[in-house]
């Protein structure tokens, strides 16, 4: 399973969110706000599911900041955290 | 220096998404506070205190605007008050903000020794930080907030403090007045995410984070329903969800005006959330309804220093219908 298919995954069941698995969900739409619908309690579930199924520790927020901003460039902070 | 919080519900929210029912912007003009700091520089807090007094008076007297806010918070904590009795009330509570905004001036204007600033539960606080998983302090708009916060120092560890300034204010933090350093580290709710992530690094790395619990900051979304003073209010839970996801404990701490010249910050109660308490809101409700019942527990103590000058029982508006 990749990274973007296991993160969604990981978000679906975590946070409830079903139609982040589903087909026509566009991965560079915005998690917060008018795409997927997060508000800012949210990003703390979100550095927790990041933790929990990557092992990745989100200290440096301001590297967070430009990682939540679609599933795609989660999932390619992701990749970038795995092999450095 | 008067700085009733006015109701301002016509005016768009600096915020994204929110429509608070309260402002932190100053009822006084800038020259109206520039007497005062003149005063405190000529005479001291007791010649500021003097001009005080009348000027009080004059507002509680002529301004029906400021006795209507007052009144939100008075009437729920003295429901059996009469008319007189209740124009006292809002006249002690009025003075009481008054007197705590000199005090911060004088902080910032003639130095720190002219107040005396003390921290009760200093060791609780720091065997709780030695846990290391950060520290949460949830406090309320009590007392002078601002100079009890100075007394965490004595931690010796780095303290963020998230609140929001009113673009416009004109009244002065202690440390805007000269060269003193700012002691703590400000992070803004209105900022990226409402400073989630900032308020998680703070946590992440063992420091020390401040959090009003008594004002919801962000959208209804980040709110929940408690019971205070007879009704309910709403308060943010967004302090006991950092909790839960980082281990990290929380001190509920209120700060009074403790004598003339000195301030106390005590410990209140040291709460325990769960880890991965989830998403949903009703997992935090018995943290929140804890805070709230050591808040009445503060003001049933202190009364006239609760300085929340708006409905906080007035039910939120219904949401916009996005699709409309």
């Amino acid at each position: 399973m990749d990274t973007k298919t296991k993160l969604k995954k990981a978000l679906a069941d975590e946070l409830n969110l079903p139609e982040l698995t589903g087909e026509g969900y566009n991965d560079d739409a915005a998690l917060f706000g008018e795409g997927l619908g997060l508000d800012s309690l949210d990003a703390v579930e979100l550095v927790i599911v990041i933790q929990k199924h990557f092992g990745i520790e989100i200290k440096d927020m301001d590297e967070g900041k430009t990682a939540f901003t679609s599933i795609n460039t989660l999932a390619a902070y992701i990749d970038k955290r795995l092999s450095a | 220096m008067r700085s009733l919080q006015q109701p301002r519900p016509e005016e768009p929210s600096t915020g994204p998404d929110v429509q608070r029912p309260w402002t932190s912007r100053s009822l006084g003009s800038a020259f109206q506070h520039q007497i005062f700091y003149t005063l405190i520089r000529i005479f001291g807090r007791q010649g500021a205190y003097f001009v005080l007094y009348f000027v009080v008076a004059w507002y509680v007297l002529l301004r029906p605007s400021v006795r209507k806010r007052c009144g939100f918070y008075l009437i729920r904590r003295f429901p059996s008050r009469n008319g007189f009795q209740r124009l006292w009330d809002a006249y002690r509570l009025s003075l009481e903000l008054g007197k705590v905004l000199v005090d911060r001036a004088v902080f910032g204007i003639l130095g720190p020794e002219k107040l005396r600033c003390s921290l009760t539960g200093q060791e609780t606080l720091r065997a709780l930080l030695a846990e290391g998983h950060g520290l949460i302090l949830v406090t309320a708009h009590a007392g002078s907030w601002q100079l009890s916060m100075a007394s965490l120092v004595n931690l010796r560890a780095p303290v963020s403090l998230l609140i929001h300034r009113e673009p416009g204010d004109v009244d002065r933090h202690f440390f805007e007045h000269g060269e003193q350093q700012l002691p703590y580290r400000i992070i803004d709710p209105i900022g990226y995410l409402g400073g989630m992530l900032e308020m998680l690094q703070v946590l992440k790395t063992g420091e020390v984070l401040c959090i009003m619990g008594d004002r919801v900051m962000g959208g209804e979304g980040s709110a929940l329903a408690v019971d205070f003073l007879g009704g309910p209010i709403r308060i943010p839970f967004s302090p006991y969800k950092l909790a839960s996801a980082t281990g990290a404990p929380i001190a509920v701490i209120f700060p009074h005006k403790s004598g003339p010249d000195s301030y106390a910050l005590q410990v209140a109660r040291i709460i325990r959330v769960p880890e991965n308490l989830g998403r949903l809101a009703a997992g935090y409700q018995p943290y929140a309804d804890e805070y709230a019942a050591c808040l009445e527990e503060f003001v049933t103590e202190y009364p006239y220093q609760f300085f929340n000058y708006f409905d906080m029982w007035t039910p939120p508006p219904p949401r916009p219908d996005p699709g409309k």
